[in-house]
């Protein structure tokens, strides 16, 4: 019987690849001119889920650089909309870049990320599937401790992929 | 995806998540704790198993509370419990794994599930027991139950057939402290899910019934066939409000149909702990005792001064129990 495998945390997980995990990173934190994506894990009391990444459109122009859910850069005329579950971030055409709703359990939340986000190549990194996203790509890991705090992911954390082998096919 | 067999941490104790309400899951989270335990002194790892559809929360809530892994099927044909459906999935995970030990909580669904789970994974099943050890040098789960009517406590185990399953009295084991900062494992199986197309559940309805308080009351005053009829039973309620507690009852009691079977108490009722239980007309038989020995003081009235109550009491009142329970409502018309 074939399985996949990820982390999960008694406090908040992300919902990706149609798994649970504390956190996750897409690419290389803090890459200065690449594609990346980190879902930040949250410790006991903190209730805001913390997304930071580096997005490309789908012919690998720079959009968009946000940290802590909060806007650095945004050459594309990206638009933050923010909702009472979290925000979505929509293009200047209107389509969705990325959106985050959290949802609140008796003692946890839950995370649903969407998106779809491009790499500086062009390739397709993420995608909308089911109630969560899909990945693509190498170097997608769960993180079991946060790495915001060091400002950049440090080789110190144990991380690993979400599935330890190969992306699901979903 | 890995196959089974690369990961060998989730062969130790399962527990089957039954989350379905507030007293079957205080169950399984009783039963968390217990297997923690034993999978300590086994050196492996404690499994969660948990079926249904969008059941996230119970996952995480079940981390918190001590499973080491998390066994997720998520798929909306096992959104509504359905026996079969349930036995076949839960047979060929296991079948896959080979967990040691199978552990859920001896409640109405337990009742149902288990046997027809060991029947299929053509293994013995303990029912109802009162406790759980291991030993850790044969990996045999000792477990506890009631036998020959109540009268002894026996100490069942299975050297032979895998896995060794148990289910387990609610109230026996106290469940661990909520861990916000606790992070387990999750797996997502790929295992065949048919819904069975014999059974369609048309609707659900919740019990009207007391679930939670009973376990919950300071005071619980418990009837037995002694009250001789509806009528006395009855007067335990004003006994029970005057206090601020619940009424529990007996077996013969809920089988002549005095109270309702949400109020038994015992191996196949519930099980309390309140500060103070008083029992009346109650003889004191195995069965019932299993469900109040959490009590911290137990006032028992009974006719024969031999009845076994008297064994487990504080106190011992020799007399009819309709007499002193009027009485006693008497002096607390007057006092309070």
């Amino acid at each position: 019987m074939r399985f996949r495998e990820s982390l999960i945390s008694a406090h908040h997980n992300y919902l990706i690849n149609q798994m649970l995990t504390p956190g996750f990173i897409l690419g290389q934190a803090n890459g200065e001119d690449e594609f990346w994506l980190l879902a930040d894990v949250l410790l006991p009391g903190e209730k805001a889920p913390c997304l930071s990444g580096r997005f490309y459109d789908g012919k690998g122009v720079f959009l968009l650089h946000m940290q802590g859910c909060e806007i650095i850069e945004n050459p594309g005329n990206c638009i933050l909309r923010a909702s009472a579950e979290g925000f979505r971030l929509l293009c200047p055409s209107g389509e969705m870049l990325l959106s985050l709703d959290t949802e609140v359990f008796a003692n946890g939340f839950l995370t649903r990320v969407q998106g779809k986000l491009y790499d500086k190549k062009g390739s397709l990194r993420m995608e909308p599937s089911f109630e969560s996203a899909k990945v693509f790509g190498d170097n997608h890991r769960a993180l079991y401790a946060p790495v915001r705090s060091q400002n950049k992911a440090s080789d110190s954390h144990e991380i690993f992929p979400l599935d330890r082998g190969e992306t699901p096919d979903l | 995806m890995k196959k089974v067999g690369e990961n060998k941490s989730a062969k130790g104790i399962w527990v089957f998540g039954d989350y379905r309400n507030y007293f079957q899951n205080r169950v399984t989270l009783q039963l968390i704790a217990k297997g923690k335990e034993l999978a300590g002194k086994l050196g492996a790892d404690l499994t969660v198993l948990v079926l249904g559809h969008q059941v996230h929360q119970y996952a995480m809530e079940y981390v918190a509370h001590g499973a080491d892994v998390i066994m997720a099927v998520d798929h909306p044909a096992l959104k509504s419990y359905q026996v079969e459906t349930y036995s076949r999935v839960v047979a060929d995970l296991v079948r896959a794994w080979g967990p040691q030990i199978l552990l859920a909580g001896a409640t109405a669904f337990g009742r149902e599930f288990f046997p027809r789970l060991a029947k299929r994974l053509r293994t013995g099943l303990s029912a109802d027991c009162v406790a759980l050890d291991v030993d850790a040098q044969e990996g045999w789960l000792i477990q506890t139950t009631p036998s020959f009517g109540g009268e002894l406590l026996a100490d069942v185990i299975t050297p032979q057939s895998r896995p060794q399953m148990a289910t387990v009295h609610p109230g026996m084991f106290q469940e661990r402290i909520h861990d916000a900062a606790a992070v387990g494992r999750i797996i997502y199986p790929d295992v065949k899910v048919e819904a069975d197309e014999r059974v369609q559940l048309v609707r659900s309805k919740p019990e009207q019934g007391h679930r939670g308080e009973l376990e919950d009351a300071p005071v619980v005053v418990v009837g037995g066939w002694g009250m001789g009829s509806r009528e006395n039973f009855q007067r335990l309620f004003d006994l029970a409000e005057y206090l601020g507690g619940e009424v529990g009852a007996t077996r013969p009691v809920v089988t002549a149909g005095w109270a309702g079977e949400d109020r038994l108490l015992g191996q196949t009722g519930r099980s309390v702990k309140p500060r103070l239980l008083i029992t009346v007309g109650t003889s004191g038989a195995l069965q019932y005792t299993t469900g109040i020995h959490g009590a911290e003081t137990i006032i028992a009235v009974n006719r024969d001064p031999n009845a076994p109550i008297f064994k487990i009491s504080d106190l011992g009142l020799v007399g009819d129990g309709r007499s002193i329970l009027a009485l006693l409502l008497e002096t607390l018309k007057k006092r309070l």
